[in-house]
């Protein structure tokens, strides 16, 4: 091979909705074992981005390869499959189902069992069930004893807010990724969880060798975890870079402060 | 509380005399007037003659919510306000009485029928007119104040009240079935129901009264540390269980037996219900998928048994052999029709994939359509006969039994493909399938991205809800014989439906339940018959606005239901608090919020 084949790699990625440019022409990529982070103002294009890669819309133009395929055109539960997991900006749960049910729907890509072998319960079931009750269970311990306990039989909705979020980001670890897309993980979360939620991100790809992918306001986060930063504005790429190179980006002052008030 | 609510008295008011005149014009008091349920006093007619001022004012005295908070009425307010919603809906009554009368009774007569003389007499309790208005106010002033009694007095009095008046009226209502029972088991029925009226003696309605009120006081009493003791015992250990499972299964298999054919007759019929909803409630239960065309499987089902097991035409010039057909054992015909039954499943649900709630309705509703108008259509009269429909199904002869002939064989044929149902919906939905069914249905686009291929799962949901109802519909052809396009009609889905609404949905013992109430209460009170559909109708308005979960809710689908509550009461609560806070710090009002909190 003449170059290193990317693990996530976007070539002109476009997707509009009606007049609008969510993305026009977006160019980017991942590697094994980075962890990246987007930034870029309200309507950038970054959610527009994550929905692109994870099959939920499809682009009007460019091309997404995950290890070297294409993977524009497979419906989401395909790409979940491949490895690519995420969680969402506005915190979708399964909010009727317990917390151990939320993770082990994670698990769901990874077992097999179908109508004969649930109704008969076959020893192979059961074998499997119990496989997909533990590994939910480590992910959900992955958060510490945040999601452990009695709390995992109770329903989702009666979570908190910051362990809502929490617990989206366990079912995603519960899908056996290789990349993690976090949208705002840290939105509405305190100060403190917010710091906390940062080792998590870094944990993530030391302890769990994932590579991650994360939109992040929280500047703090985005410093603390990047190994590269990279900006969008108008659905495209304006700055890339370490932390330092992106943040004194004349041009992603701009987007983030306007024109004028620079001067 | 405050003032009066007169306003809300008189709106209640008037809204129980419009439904004590529908319930008088579509003939349902004249039609019950003379069914006796306890002494010769106490008809049907007259508890139904009280009714609607007790339903509205039982209504009208509920809890109020104010600002996020419940605040009861006190027992004597309650059944004052009560008794002042029944004074509004008696006056209301007493003045369409009279001026029906004024106007003549045979000029009304002319459009609604159920208008007679004898219908005012009844209401009147057969006092002459003008101060039969005044019996007739005064009766429904008792029927509001026995509501606002059933809702404002304290727990400890007017549920064990509750529970023996409903015992009394259930009992009473059940009097065919009930004296044949204790006359099978060689017991006298005549101390407790009276061969004169039918009804129950009023010895026989105090018992039941003091039984029902006393089990109720002593269950009361027995606190909920005895309840959990015995929940847990059956739960925990697995002879106590088995002991249970056994016990109803013995009780199943003798029922036929001391109930006879009348009402095994009406319990087979309630058991192809039980397989109609279990079916439907996999696909709008379990899956989520709103179809409102599953007739079509009962269809499916019971023409291809017909034809797979020998059935052949009725034709106007006799009996004709089908365009395609096979001489098979029911034994295998019936395993051949769920899979072909599944496969129609595969081929309803591709083309509706892609739809969403309404729309799916919609479209599933058509499908329904198709399949019932086939039935009848000449076009396919080579194939099942057409409107004269197809005679001769396989009896499914077996050790004797003979399923058609017998309905309390048939009982028994029923009841093992009802228990194979509830075994397949009770071991799926408590696995890695019906997981995933649960978290389609919550959020399907989430779903999908979390590794759900919500296609195969949909397709699934159709296939076997379908097989199920196929079954339904198979064990119907062989208990009937023959079948005609009539028993094909819309009304099959809607029914179905109804039973899984009613009881809860995606509920098994809410299934089991709500076909008991719909198809079986029907079936044992002929009288019913004519009202089947009104009574649907009412049953599910009323489930809909006092437990929107069902009878036997599902867990989570009560979940659901209580997370909505819960919520709109925290906002309830937090909007008037702070509400309060800002007017208490802001002179001007509730103008200064912080929009960084609402994002």
């Amino acid at each position: 091979m003449s170059e290193p084949v990317h693990m996530l790699e976007l070539s002109g990625v476009a997707k509009h909705f009606g007049g609008l440019y969510a993305l026009s022409g977006l160019d980017m990529y991942v590697d094994e074992g980075e962890i990246v982070s987007v930034i870029g103002p309200n309507g950038a294009g970054k959610s527009t981005m994550f929905n692109v890669v994870t099959g939920l819309y499809g682009p009007d133009d460019g091309d997404v390869r995950f290890r070297g395929d294409s993977i524009v055109g497979l419906a989401p539960n395909r790409i979940t499959r491949l490895g690519i997991s995420r969680t969402f900006q506005t915190v979708h749960l399964f909010p009727n189902m317990t917390i151990l049910e939320n993770a082990m729907v994670g698990q769901h890509c990874r077992s097999r069992s179908g109508v004969f072998g649930s109704v008969l319960r076959l020893p192979s079931t059961r074998r499997e069930e119990e496989r997909i009750r533990s590994k939910a269970k480590e992910s959900l311990a992955f958060f510490g004893s945040r999601l452990a306990g009695y709390r995992q039989d109770q329903p989702a909705f009666a979570l908190s807010y910051a362990n809502r979020r929490r617990l989206e980001m366990a079912r995603a670890l519960a899908t056996d990724p290789v990349l993690v897309m976090l949208d705002e993980p840290t939105a509405g979360m305190n100060p403190r969880e917010t710091l906390e939620l940062r080792d998590h991100i870094v944990r993530m790809r030391n302890e769990l060798g994932l590579t991650v992918l994360v939109i992040e306001h929280d500047m703090r986060v985005v410093k603390g975890v990047s190994d590269r930063v990279m900006a969008l504005d108008y659905g495209r790429k304006i700055a890339e870079g370490t932390y330092e190179e992106v943040a004194n980006d004349p041009q992603v002052i701009e987007a983030y402060l306007g024109t004028k008030a620079a001067g | 509380m405050g003032a009066l609510p007169v306003r809300s008295i008189v709106r209640a008011g008037l809204a129980g005399s419009v439904v004590s005149m529908y319930v008088a014009l579509v003939g349902l008091y004249s039609k019950f007037a003379d069914l006796e349920l306890v002494g010769e006093q106490v008809t049907l007619g007259r508890v139904l003659l009280l009714a609607p001022a007790t339903v509205v004012a039982y209504a009208m005295t509920r809890p109020r919510i104010v600002a996020g908070e419940r605040r009861p009425f006190a027992f004597g307010s309650g059944v004052a306000v009560g008794a002042l919603t029944g004074l509004a809906t008696g006056v209301g009554v007493a003045v369409a009485v009279g001026v029906a009368d004024w106007f003549g009774v045979e000029r009304i007569r002319e459009v609604f029928i159920a208008v007679s003389e004898p219908l005012i007499d009844f209401m009147t309790l057969g006092t002459a007119l003008p101060a039969g208005l005044l019996v007739l106010v005064a009766l429904s002033v008792a029927g509001g104040a026995i509501g606002g009694f059933a809702r404002t007095a304290p727990d400890e009095v007017r549920k064990p009240t509750s529970v023996g008046v409903l015992a009394v009226i259930v009992l009473g209502l059940l009097q065919r079935i009930v004296p044949i029972v204790l006359v099978q088991l060689g017991y006298t029925a005549d101390w407790l129901y009276s061969p004169v009226t039918e009804g129950l003696t009023w010895l026989g309605g105090a018992l039941i009264f003091a039984v029902g009120a006393g089990a109720n006081v002593l269950w009361r009493r027995a606190g909920s540390s005895a309840r959990e003791r015995v929940q847990s015992r059956v739960a925990e250990q697995p002879a106590a269980k088995l002991g249970l499972v056994l016990a109803i299964l013995a009780a199943l298999l003798v029922l036929p037996l001391l109930l006879g054919e009348v009402i095994s007759e009406v319990l087979g019929t309630v058991m192809i219900y039980v397989l109609l909803g279990l079916g439907l409630n996999i696909v709008v239960g379990y899956a989520g998928l709103l179809d409102l065309g599953y007739v079509a499987f009962y269809a499916f089902g019971a023409y291809t048994l017909g034809l797979l097991t020998g059935g052949f035409l009725n034709t106007t010039t006799g009996a004709a052999e089908p365009a395609l057909s096979a001489d098979i054992s029911f034994y295998v015909a019936i395993w051949i029709v769920a899979i072909m039954a599944a496969g129609v499943g595969l081929l309803i649900g591709a083309p509706v994939l892609r739809l969403r709630g309404d729309y799916l309705a919609i479209v599933t509703l058509g499908l329904g359509e198709i399949v019932s108008v086939m039935t009848a259509s000449k076009w396919a009269q080579p194939l099942i006969g057409g409107p004269q429909g197809l005679r001769g199904v396989t009896k499914a002869e077996i050790f004797g039994f003979n399923f058609q002939d017998n309905p309390q064989h048939f009982y028994y044929l029923a009841l093992a493909f009802v228990l194979l149902a509830l075994f397949v919906s009770w071991r799926l939905s408590a696995s890695r399938v019906g997981r995933a069914w649960n978290a389609m249905r919550e959020d399907e686009q989430v779903a999908d991205a979390m590794g759900i291929s919500t296609i195969r799962y949909k397709l699934l949901a159709f296939a076997i809800g379908g097989a199920i109802g196929s079954v339904g519909g198979a064990l119907f052809a062989v208990g009937i014989g023959s079948l005609t396009p009539a028993s094909f009609e819309i009304l099959v889905s809607i029914t179905a439906l109804a039973v899984v609404i009613l009881g809860g949905l995606g509920s098994l013992p809410g299934v089991v339940v709500g076909a008991l109430v719909l198809i079986g209460m029907p079936g044992l009170l002929r009288e019913f018959e004519e009202y089947r559909l009104l009574i649907y109708g009412g049953a599910l308005v009323a489930i809909m606005i006092l437990r929107p979960q069902g009878l036997v809710p599902n867990i989570r689908r009560s979940r659901e239901l209580e997370e909505e509550e819960a919520s709109q009461d925290a906002w309830a609560k937090s909007a008037a608090g702070e509400a309060e806070a800002v007017a208490a710090v802001v002179p001007g009002g509730p103008l200064g919020g912080e929009p960084e909190d609402l994002e």
